[in-house]
């Protein structure tokens, strides 16, 4: 992969990329859904995925998370081939190393907010107490404040989001996954949630690909692409290296 | 992970406590059921333990075979005990009568009595204390010579309730008995391990019997236990699925989803078993009273051993964690849900293959005939039995997908079609709602239609006869020679109210031989024609005879080698009844109004008149003892729980499919579904598996009974009567009810709320 360093005249300063997809192919039955879709992302970079419904712009995501496995091609991350390694080896990548938030939370509706944001942490063997302190550190950071002790069933749409992505950066990942992450939530909300994900992230020099529909959710992303037919078109704004 | 299961199982709020407590009941029922059947196995040995000094033999015996329980004392020094035990009955109760005389002073004493009652004593169990204080002197005191000396301790009784006396007597009383005889030491034998006269009477069931007994309920009940527990192990198993994929999704490997799926289950299952066992002591005294095999039991005998404990205590929760892991395999659980289901195969025609190896296993001992042993009998026979309800629940999904198919085709209405797509793509599910109801429905066939068709072969067509009739053998092999009755004594016998008339059977000098058909022939007695005449239930003679040829033991007249006593005519002999007056007695028969006072107090005279000889008895008193009446009891109970932990296992399961689909239902709902063609739907799911499972599992169990009754006992299959189609029908009634009972839920479960976005 390529690393280099520009000079500040106006140049964006990239560092190597993190994760890359070379020509993914994934069909569900006979339903082609990726028909060669490449692509990259940096470090630090918060890169948008749009595309029409059925474009296959969530399936791209899902191989890149190593949640689905391609049918052909290669998923390459920090210099490691993803699609080739178990369904235990990328449990533990979405464990250490990845972070998620999908456009329905997924929180254990068994587990307070706190243990929720926790989860990561507790599936790793950390001690209950030193990952519950953990996670106390990013309910501040959130404007959660006070909601630590709260089920799912008791969280509005947009604390259950903000808990999700707590949830997501607790282990510091290195990439950010998410889907439509605004997709259940009012426009005001939405970007309160976006405001917070897009500054936590670049605090943290956390990589995001999020995948939307919404312009103005793709606005707060330093790059877009568009996924048509299975295949990723790039944007004007694309700076991947030739 | 473990540790974390533990937490998440515990502490996930009211949903996750309500599915915990619901779970744990269910498993709590299965547990305490299951227990019970363990217990009352072991109740039934320990019953025949207690019983089983009572059938101690005559002459010197192996260092083994002695034993000395409570009480017991002696050994083989010259002092030999004299002993007869007889049955004896009062208004259809049996009482255990053992007379005994001691020759010495270190002649075994029977274990529950400090030493032996000497002449004009003897000791009676607690129950025959209270009787014998509660019931008039002339119907039962009277029978019994002397005084009451103390108590039978617990330790020599079968059953709290047994009626027993052990009366003392003088050795050269006893001496004069027919029947008595000598014992060097108290034995231990149990009921299927004797043979001879000394075993006069039996409470419980004998231990081959019990073999049968042991693997029917093994089958019959434990798997539907099983069944219901796993079906309650599963309860909100969707919800936990969707939690499932949630932590899948932040990192969890499906070897950590397994283990807190395992662990969820065995912590619910682990506090059911807890809550069993505290309902299996609360209940057992209550239990132990109830008279499964003719006889209560004692609280203590209902016991477990360490083993019995160990097995239930690991191995349920044990089971419930690998319910849970089978159960994931069923499912993909991936990081985006549980949307990947795995559809499950149809199932194919091969699963019939069991039951019908079932069948042809029995059917193989119609040409291989009765096997020498009842332990042989076993053997021989449960295989089939297992491969029978085990190829039950094989074939059930096939059977319930070629329903759902047929329904399919004909369904005019959107519910029934609905019901019958659902069943075809998942009978497997269809099917383990009503599978413990098709295995009480196929026991219930079974064990019905066997003790019919025993009944029937035992009785004439009439009906059983001579209920009314006390005969008394005084005389004959075991009693002594024939003897003359004396005026007096025949006079004060006539004399009691509600007897009617008396026939005299008298030895016969002649040699006569009577045939019985393909029983051969046994040697008569003699009965005047006009005495006969008088009880004609019990035959007539030939014309222009005045004495006829009889049967000397009246009470072993089986009714199964004659049909329609009413109608036997006895073959007369060239005498007179002046000559046949003046010929010893055998046997006294007395016919009387039925009353029970009447037959007790003929009873009691003749016995005190008449002491060497048997004690008279009743023809149904003669079957009182029977294996059949004693199996027919335990089979109802056996029944009735089948039945009862199958509607257990349809609840639940009926519970679990509606919390399942209650978003999609919600969803149909909102969309302007009515809430009646849902209704229609969950109604409809679970009754065609039932009725269609219903059917094949009693013909089945009609086949399998034809078989048994055909190769083990040699007679045909009667139809079952009334009582069977009653008994189906309110089953299946039952059942419906359950169906519909369940359905208020579905209108709560459904509610718009729950369509809501989570």
């Amino acid at each position: 992969m390529t690393s280099f360093k520009a000079e500040a005249s106006g140049t964006v300063l990239v560092d190597e990329d993190v994760i890359e997809a070379r020509d993914i192919v994934r069909s569900f039955g006979a339903t082609p859904a990726l028909r060669g879709a490449s692509l990259r992302a940096r470090r630090g970079e918060i890169l948008a995925i749009m595309g029409p419904s059925g474009s296959g712009k969530s399936t791209l995501l899902h191989c890149l998370a190593g949640i689905l496995t391609p049918d052909s091609g290669e998923i390459w991350f920090a210099g490691q081939r993803l699609d080739s390694l178990g369904e235990t080896q990328r449990s533990r990548l979405r464990r250490d190393r990845f972070g998620f938030v999908f456009q329905f939370g997924q929180l254990v509706p068994e587990l307070t907010a706190a243990e929720n944001v926790a989860l990561p942490l507790l599936l790793n063997g950390t001690r209950r107490v030193h990952a519950l302190a953990e996670a106390s550190f990013w309910f501040d950071r959130l404007d959660l404040d006070g909601l630590q002790g709260r089920r799912s069933g008791e969280l509005s749409g947009g604390q259950a989001q903000r808990v999700a992505l707590a949830r997501g950066l607790v282990a510091q990942p290195e990439v950010l996954f998410a889907d439509e992450p605004t997709g259940s939530l009012d426009s005001l909300t939405g970007e309160h949630v976006m405001s917070l994900l897009v500054a936590t992230a670049r605090a943290e020099g956390t990589t995001v690909i999020l995948v939307t529909h919404e312009a103005r959710v793709a606005a707060y992303a330093d790059r877009e692409v568009m996924v048509r037919d299975g295949r990723v078109s790039y944007g004007a704004d694309d700076r991947s290296a030739a | 992970m473990i540790e974390f299961g533990i937490r998440l199982t515990l502490r996930g709020g009211r949903e996750a406590i309500v599915r915990l407590t619901l779970t744990a009941i269910a498993v709590a029922l299965g547990t305490w059921l299951l227990l019970t059947a363990i217990a009352g196995i072991n109740a039934v040995n320990a019953q025949n333990l207690r019983e089983a000094w009572l059938n101690s033999a005559p002459g010197p015996v192996a260092r083994h075979q002695e034993s000395a329980p409570s009480g017991g004392q002696g050994r083989w020094a010259g002092q030999p005990l004299l002993w007869k035990l007889q049955p004896d009955f009062y208004r259809g109760q049996l009482m255990g009568r053992l007379d005994v005389a001691a020759t010495g002073p270190h002649s075994p004493v029977p274990p529950g009595i400090p030493h032996l009652p000497g002449p004009g004593q003897f000791y009676a169990s607690p129950a025959m204390i209270k009787l014998l204080n509660a019931a008039p002197a002339r119907e039962l005191a009277d029978r019994y010579p002397g005084h009451l000396t103390g108590a039978i301790a617990a330790s020599a009784l079968p059953a709290p309730n047994t009626l027993l006396i052990i009366i003392g007597h003088s050795v050269s009383y006893m001496h004069q008995q027919s029947g008595a005889f000598k014992i060097t030491a108290i034995q231990m034998v149990p009921p299927n391990g004797c043979y001879g006269p000394q075993c006069a009477i039996s409470v419980g069931i004998g231990a081959n019997g019990m073999d049968l007994i042991l693997s029917t309920v093994g089958v019959g009940l434990l798997l539907p236990v099983l069944i219901f527990i796993g079906a309650s192990t599963r309860l909100s198993a969707a919800r936990r699925e969707q939690r499932y994929a949630a932590m899948r999704l932040t990192g969890a490997t499906p070897r950590q989803i397994t283990t807190i799926a395992s662990v969820e289950s065995a912590v619910a299952a682990a506090i059911g078993v807890g809550v069993g066992f505290a309902l299996f002591f609360a209940l057992r005294p209550l239990i132990a009273s109830f008279p499964f095999t003719g006889a209560p039991f004692f609280t203590s005998d209902m016991s477990l051993n360490l083993l019995d404990i160990a097995a239930i205590v690991i191995g349920v929760p044990a089971a419930a964690a690998v319910i849970a892991r089978i159960a994931l395999q069923r499912v993909q659980i991936s990081p985006l849900g549980v949307s990947r289901r795995v559809k499950p195969q149809p199932p194919r025609g091969w699963r019939v293959i069991p039951l019908l190896a079932g069948m042809a296993e029995l059917a193989v001992f119609i040409v291989v005939g009765k096997q020498k042993t009842s332990a042989d009998e076993v053997l021989a026979i449960t295989p089939g039995f297992v491969m029978l309800v085990v190829g039950l629940v094989i074939a059930g999904p096939w059977l319930t997908m070629v329903g759902a198919r047929l329904l399919a085709g004909r369904a005019r209405r959107p519910g029934s079609l609905i019901a019958a797509r659902r069943l075809a793509d998942n009978p497997q599910l269809g099917f383990r709602t009503i599978s413990g109801l098709t295995l009480a429905l196929f026991v219930l066939t079974v064990v019905i239609s066997v003790i019919t068709s025993i009944n029937a072969h035992q009785a004439p067509p009439g009906g059983v006869i001579g209920n009314d009739i006390v005969t008394d053998q005084i005389s004959g092999p075991g009693s002594g020679p024939a003897r003359a009755v004396p005026e007096p004594v025949l006079a004060r016998l006539a004399g009691i109210r509600g007897v009617q008339t008396i026939m005299l059977v008298h030895a016969d000098p002649l040699g006569t031989k009577l045939s019985f058909g393909s029983f051969g022939t046994e040697p008569a007695s003699l009965v005047p024609c006009g005495q006969l005449a008088r009880i004609p239930v019990l035959g007539k003679c030939a014309p222009g005879g005045a004495v006829a040829s009889f049967p000397p033991e009246v009470y072993s007249l089986d009714i199964e080698r004659s049909t329609g006593q009413s109608g036997k005519v006895w073959p007369t002999v060239p005498m007179t009844t002046q000559r046949v007056a003046a010929i010893g007695v055998q046997t006294i028969v007395v016919a009387t109004n039925g009353s029970p006072t009447a037959i007790e107090r003929a009873r009691t005279y003749l016995i005190d008149s008449f002491p060497s000889g048997g004690i008279p008895v009743t023809q149904t008193e003669e079957f009182f003892n029977s294996d059949v009446t004693k199996w027919q009891r335990f089979a109802y109970v056996l029944i009735f729980a089948s039945l009862a932990i199958g509607g257990c296992t349809l609840a639940v399961t009926v519970i679990c499919s509606l919390s399942e689909r209650k978003r999609p239902f919600s969803l149909l709902r909102l969309t302007g579904v009515q809430l009646r063609m849902l209704q229609q739907v969950v109604l409809l799911e679970t009754s065609v598996p039932l009725v269609l499972s219903a059917l094949v599992a009693a013909g089945a169990g009609l086949l399998a009974a034809y078989l048994f009754l055909n190769s083990q006992l040699g007679f045909a299959l009667r139809w079952p009567g009334a009582t069977f189609y009653v008994i189906v029908a309110a089953g299946l009634a039952a059942s419906v009810l359950l169906i519909v009972g369940t359905l208020p839920l579905l209108r709560r479960m459904t509610g718009p709320e729950v369509a809501r976005n989570e």
